[in-house]
């Protein structure tokens, strides 16, 4: 794997990856390796998601019931278990874009405030 | 439904199944695609923890390894039933023992008197250790001096007893009253649970009869019938109202069915009662005045007292010895089995502590045998924690089946220890088993366990010794061995002390049971039939003749009389005696004339209870009509006139409220001990029934079964009197048994307790020998090489057996013996136990040994020498 690569990798904000999940599951059911391929491709290979906080994530919520379950038969001919949203997860889906675009606009706003152009460093 | 680990595990196969696919479909080769995927996918147990986390808290899981550890604990366990079953029930009898002597002590000891403010509510009683009168109560004359300069008792409450004939409920009955005076509720701090209870309105003379029921009354006699308030009943030949019920509380220090206004009772308003200094039967209670505690309020009525007797001399003989003692009333009551309770409370904690020990003991034993699979865990990693937790849960489930067995156990004892503690203190009656039981179960249990989880010493990883070859794993160091034998012969010492306690209690017991009585047990029936009451003693002996003429016609009848007390049930009634002299005897130099009981008979009483008369004659019928005369016991007539002329001499009584005229003496009888058990001499004065028309007790002489005659007696009393009661008809050998059940209960409990000591005293000796001789086979391999013979080992093993057992009686005996001294000391009513139960105590001691022995000791002889040799 080109070192590189990784280097321009980012790393995920704290609290983001719930919103990922719950926003690529806005297209329909998929199992933990289509969410983080999903998330993967959609950033443009910026962000990958580690199995190790993915499948947590998932599970989290599974059990806080924004997503529910099923076992099925993937593409591959393997049994795999597929994550749907449910009515509370989309609702909460759009709870936390609403959050994120705020905070968006409030950090662009803070970092913003610098003379146009001017390095952060060279002050 | 949570998912479980095996759901996270296929979750896991399939991303990676997936992701291998896709990277050979991008044309990577099989191989490489499967170890960049799991490259790619990380650490996959710390992956599944991290979702097993999500829906399983810590909490849980520590739960669910604990419930493996203990599943397997369970298993081991069962393949080592016997130490299994060992352990439980040592355990199960050391807790059961404990909770439930804690459930009696709580009782007795530890929870307040239902009486408000009872820390300052006193009990003062008046004894003469000269009489041999450990409660002589209090007359009238005397509380009133008391009451009348008495500055550290604000109010005094005072009660004596009195038997009436009650009528107007059902069958007649002769009931026991208290009478108290008004202030005497309000002095006890009780309140009423019904109705009202009496105060100082009931107290004047021209008060109506008021009458309230005690708890137990009410709810045995009257089926806590409520409507019962109100209504009236006879008490002889007045009336009374019960005006209320008194709410359950301690009855002392007698138990009465009612307890009644001071117009009730005629004898309480006569002259006796009221001037006669003499005349003791009531009881004093007091409530501490503001300021005043208990040790001033002692200091002031003693010295009162003191100035009393100084006043009236002639009340106060000094060869009575009178004293006053001041105490709490809660300790007053407590205080018999203070020490009894908490030396059982002691004995069952030893007994604990030597099963505690025991079962270390035999845990010990296995987990040395379990050294090489210890060590085994320890070395694949198995933390020392996570050995303990092993060895917790083991423990776990043996302290825990113990205690489940020791409640059980605690919850039929309390009862009987409770009995048992009554005949010190009424309070031990109402020891229930209850929740305490079982906390105090489960902590003792808690306990346990933990004690032993940690008894074992685990493998450490810089001496790795018990990783031997297979089998040679037992490893028995010498400090091991020495520390199992003191455990042993500390159990055999403790066990020897019971025993030897329980034998006496066992002779003391069958001496009782066999002392010869001097009268016929089997066929005399005796009945209550309470003096007739509201009519004068010309008619009271009319009463008395016509039921003996009539109850002798009935068939298998031989002989009917009167007296006054039923043998052994009727211990003090009629009070302490009184003094006498009788002409002729001449007294040593400062000697004071001797106390006598009187006892009112009628004709042939001695005949009918097979009493010889030893010189002159029996009453006659005309007897106490003129001359006044009696009949002396044999211990009177010897002590006085040892040359045997006794009879015809007058005898006279000199206290200052007895009747001074002389009575000739026509005969002398064999002594009739009535109030003990074991017979001793007794000085008895018998008077005819004629000469004081005061009876009570009819005894029926019969042949074949006296309780055929209980009806007919009944009826044919009935038919004289209906308002007569007739009650507690048994046979002689019946009320003997009836008292001697409290000394049975105590032979009973102590037996009890030492036969537990011994059985785990004998499991603790049986299991040193066999866990010494399953770490020596080796030993015993080579000795059977070298030409022993499988006897002589046998012979060896109980040789060292034997040693432990003997070593521990002496122990027993020396220890039994310093403890004797020292309790002897505290209260001097103990004995030490005679040679006969000491030396039965260690025959059974011994014979228990060698059986328990046999089994090592023939493993020892048994041992294979080839498989044994093979083993280092």
């Amino acid at each position: 794997m080109a070192k590189t690569n990784d280097d321009q990798r980012l790393d995920l904000l704290q609290g983001t990856l719930d919103m990922l999940i719950l926003r690529i599951l806005l297209w329909g059911p998929q199992h933990g390796h289509g969410i983080g391929q999903a998330i993967r491709s959609r950033s443009d290979d910026l962000l990958k998601v580690e199995t190790g906080s993915l499948y947590p994530a998932l599970h989290r919520l599974e059990k806080r019931g924004w997503l529910e379950s099923e076992w099925a038969v993937s593409e591959a001919n393997q049994r795999a278990k597929y994550y749907q949203l449910t009515a509370a997860g989309k609702a909460q889906m759009a709870r936390e874009r609403d959050r994120w675009n705020q905070m968006v606009q409030a950090i662009g706003l803070v970092m913003n405030l610098a003379p146009a152009g001017a390095d952060v460093d060279q002050e | 439904m949570r998912p479980n680990d095996d759901d996270f595990n296929e979750e896991i196969r399939g991303h990676l199944a997936i992701s291998v696919k896709e990277r050979i479909e991008r044309g990577e080769d099989p191989a490489a695609a499967r170890r960049a995927a799991l490259k790619e996918l990380g650490y996959i147990p710390a992956i599944r923890d991290s979702m097993h986390r999500v829906w399983y808290s810590r909490w849980f899981d520590a739960t669910t390894a604990l419930e493996h550890d203990m599943r397997i604990g369970m298993r081991s366990l069962l393949r080592a039933r016997g130490l299994a079953f060992t352990v439980i029930l040592t355990l199960g009898l050391g807790i059961g023992a404990n909770a439930a002597i804690f459930s009696v002590v709580r009782e007795v000891l530890l929870r307040p008197l239902v009486n408000r403010d009872e820390d300052r509510l006193i009990y003062i009683r008046q004894s003469a250790p000269g009489l041999s009168t450990e409660n002589l109560t209090f007359s009238v004359p005397e509380i009133r001096d008391i009451e009348a300069r008495a500055t550290t008792i604000r109010a005094f409450g005072d009660f004596s007893t009195i038997d009436f004939t009650m009528n107007g409920f059902g069958e007649p009955r002769s009931i026991k009253a208290g009478v108290v005076n008004g202030s005497y509720f309000e002095v006890m701090g009780l309140r009423p649970a019904l109705g009202r209870l009496l105060h100082a309105a009931d107290d004047r003379p021209d008060a109506p009869g008021a009458v309230v029921l005690t708890h137990r009354f009410w709810s045995t006699a009257f089926h806590r019938d409520p409507k019962v308030v109100g209504r009236t009943m006879r008490l002889d030949a007045r009336s009374a109202t019960v005006v209320g019920v008194l709410e359950p509380s301690v009855p002392y220090p007698t138990d009465t069915d009612i307890i009644a206004n001071i117009v009730t009772s005629p004898h309480h308003l006569g002259a006796t009662m009221v001037t006669r200094r003499n005349h003791r039967m009531t009881e004093l209670f007091g409530r501490l005045a503001p300021g005043a505690t208990v040790e001033s309020a002692r200091a002031e009525l003693i010295a009162m007292h003191g100035a009393m007797m100084r006043q009236h001399q002639e009340a106060y003989p000094t060869n009575a010895d009178f004293r006053l003692s001041v105490t709490r009333l809660r300790d007053q009551i407590a205080a018999p089995a203070r020490t009894v309770l908490l030396l059982l409370l002691a004995t069952a904690g030893v007994v604990f502590l030597i099963a505690c020990s025991n079962v270390a003991n035999l845990i010990l034993a296995r987990s040395v045998r379990r050294e090489s699979e210890l060590a085994v865990r320890a070395a694949l990693g198995a933390s020392a924690g996570a050995l303990r937790r092993t060895l917790l849960a083991e423990s776990l489930v043996l302290s825990g089946a113990g205690a489940g067995l020791g409640v059980l156990l605690a919850w039929l004892l309390v009862k009987v220890v409770g009995r048992y503690a009554a005949r010190f203190s009424v309070r031990a009656l109402d020891a229930t088993p209850d929740a305490s039981v079982l906390w105090v179960g489960a902590g003792l249990a808690l306990i346990a366990a933990v004690a032993l989880a940690y008894v074992p010493r685990l493998p450490s990883p810089e001496t790795p010794a018990g990783l031997g070859p297979a089998g040679g794993g037992v490893r028995i160091t010498p400090g091991t061995n020495r520390r199992l034998q003191v455990f042993a012969i500390t159990q055999i010492a403790f066990s020897f002390v019971l025993l030897s306690g329980a034998g006496m209690l066992l002779a003391s017991l069958t001496a009782m049971q066999t002392a010869g009585t001097s009268f016929d047990l089997q066929q005399v029936l005796v009945v209550d039939v309470a003096n007739p009451v509201g009519v004068d003693g010309a008619k009271v002996i009319d009463f008395y003749q016509e039921v003996t003429r009539r109850i002798e016609q009935l068939p298998g009848v031989t002989r009917v009389a009167v007296g006054t007390n039923v043998p052994w049930r009727d211990a003090g009634r009629l009070g302490p005696g009184f003094r006498f002299t009788i002409e002729g005897y001449v007294p040593e130099a400062g000697e004071e004339n001797p106390y006598a009981k009187f006892r009112n008979v009628s004709p042939s009483f001695f005949a009918a209870l097979g009493v010889p008369i030893l010189a002159g004659r029996d009453f006659t019928d005309a007897d106490g009509r003129g001359e006044r005369v009696v009949i002396v016991s044999q211990s009177i007539a010897q002590r006085m006139f040892p040359n045997g002329d006794a009879v015809n001499r007058r005898l006279r009584w000199t206290e200052a409220e007895t009747d001074p005229d002389p009575r000739r003496i026509v005969g002398v009888v064999a002594d009739i001990d009535d109030e003990n058990v074991v017979p001793g001499p007794v000085l008895r004065v018998y008077q005819p029934l004629r000469q004081l028309p005061y009876g009570g007790r009819l005894f029926v002489h019969a042949e074949g079964n006296p309780y055929t005659l209980v009806n007919p007696v009944t009826r044919i009393i009935r038919e004289i009197s209906p308002e007569q009661p007739v009650e507690r008809a048994a046979t002689l050998a019946d009320v003997r048994a009836e008292v001697l059940a409290p000394e049975r209960l105590n032979a009973f409990v102590f037996s009890g307790f030492a036969g537990v000591a011994l059985l785990i005293a004998v499991v603790g000796v049986a299991g040193v020998l066999a866990f010494s001789v399953s770490a020596r086979t080796r030993e015993f391999g080579v000795r059977l090489a070298v030409g022993s013979t499988p006897r002589q080992l046998l012979l060896h093993v109980l040789r060292e057996g034997a040693s432990l057992v003997v070593i521990g009686i002496v122990a027993g005996a020396l220890a039994g013996y310093g403890i004797g001294r020292m309790t002897m000391s505290v209260s001097p009513n103990l004995r030490l136990p005679g040679l006969l139960p000491v030396l039965s105590a260690a025959a059974v001691l011994g014979t228990a040994a060698l059986v328990a022995l046999l089994m090592p000791a023939a493993r020892a002889a048994r041992v294979d020498v080839l498989q044994a040799l093979r083993s280092e």
